[in-house]
């Protein structure tokens, strides 16, 4: 199996189960049952696992993580300039994509956090619902309905809407 | 019950077989004490009556029309399913035909190939553009089929810089139309005419030629 999550990231809180106080002769069915599926389950699956990833660790291949060069944005464009025009909406483009990713990133975050809590989520993850709260504020206030058909220069006139507005509201 | 039958029952049978020959008696006798003693065994079955006990055919088993079970073999009319049947068939062939050996071919690349891992980009080495892909079979195909993603983004551009040019002419020419019709001298808005030393004035100093 692939290796276990990022302990850093989502820490598990510290185990609380009793040592084993074995008060009765009768043998544990949950220390038979769980032996009975390591080896009816997760030994087969574990061995086919261990098979395959030798067959294919002798053609490793590898991949990269492709990092782009910042080009001017749509502000720094001078006015019909087209080419300028179009790496910026490219630069734009990857922003967002960039963007949604973190969105989900952070999603991931509070779903692992409710399900380790279990019925109480609401004040153990504080931290992470803040957080959650405030990346999609920010992620809907920048690309909120900007729809289907977005590109960078919808997205600057909905920029500039919010300066106006903040201004209208400040003064 | 059965005792008393008996013994009347070959009585009457004995005086019949007065008339006939010595032999066929002999057979006959033979047969019909055999039905005797079969009416003997069971009489009380309705099949066992001295008439259709040597007459009677052989109980066929499955043409018996029983109540229950695998019993008799209906023909059951229906419409017939023949094309149905035989278009499920040609699908299957066909949609098998090429989806085997394609998922053979799957199955074999993920698991003597496998995915790509991720690595750290080396100080000073520039990956090709399908080195960027994870599945080895996107890797072949950016490989071989498509052009990489910085050749597209340069022919997008140079597709955006020639339409550039070409409406920044068109709008030069439409401004140079303008002026040249205004200021009415430009060498767009004059005709070319024939040579002034071509005219024959000859005739136009005398005017009753």
């Amino acid at each position: 199996m692939p290796g276990d999550h990022d302990m850093g990231a989502y820490p598990e809180p510290p185990r609380q189960t009793p040592a084993v106080d074995k008060q009765t002769a009768l043998p544990n069915p949950e220390l038979i049952l769980s032996k009975l599926f390591y080896y009816s389950v997760d030994l087969p699956v574990t061995t086919f696992r261990d098979a395959i990833d030798n067959i294919r660790s002798r053609n490793k291949l590898v991949y990269y993580h492709q990092k782009f060069r910042r080009v001017p944005d749509l502000t720094d464009c001078q006015e019909g300039d087209y080419v300028c025009y179009y790496e910026a909406e490219m630069q734009w483009r990857r922003d967002y994509k960039v963007d949604q990713e973190i969105v989900k990133v952070i999603q991931e975050r509070l779903k692992a956090c409710q399900q380790r809590e279990g019925n109480s989520y609401q004040q153990n993850c504080a931290k992470e619902i803040q957080q959650f709260n405030e990346v999609t504020k920010n992620y809907l206030s920048r690309y909120g309905d900007l729809g289907a058909y977005a590109n960078g220069r919808k997205c600057l006139m909905k920029q500039k809407e919010r300066m106006m507005a903040a201004q209208a509201q400040s003064a | 019950m059965a005792a008393q039958l008996h013994p009347v029952f070959d009585e009457s049978q004995f005086a019949l077989l007065v008339g006939h020959s010595k032999a066929v008696m002999v057979g006959m006798s033979v047969l019909r004490s055999a039905a005797a003693f079969a009416a003997r065994l069971s009489p009380l079955k309705s099949g066992n009556n001295a008439v259709n006990l040597l007459t009677r055919t052989i109980p066929r088993t499955d043409k018996v029309a029983v109540r229950w079970g695998h019993g008799k073999k209906m023909f059951i009319v229906r419409p017939s399913d023949f094309y149905d049947r035989r278009f499920l068939n040609l699908l299957q062939y066909y949609i098998l035909l090429t989806g085997i050996p394609v998922a053979v071919l799957i199955t074999c690349v993920n698991i003597f190939i496998g995915e790509a891992e991720l690595a750290e980009t080396p100080e000073d080495y520039e990956p090709e553009h399908w080195e960027y892909y994870k599945h080895p079979i996107t890797r072949w195909i950016a490989r071989n089929m498509y052009d990489s993603p910085v050749k597209d983004y340069e022919k997008m551009m140079a597709a955006i810089q020639i339409e550039k040019e070409k409406a920044d002419m068109r709008l030069t020419q439409l401004e140079v139309r303008r002026h040249m019709r205004q200021k009415g001298d430009g060498p767009w808005f004059q005709v070319p005419t024939l040579n002034k030393e071509l005219i024959d004035n000859s005739y136009k100093s005398s005017p009753d030629n």
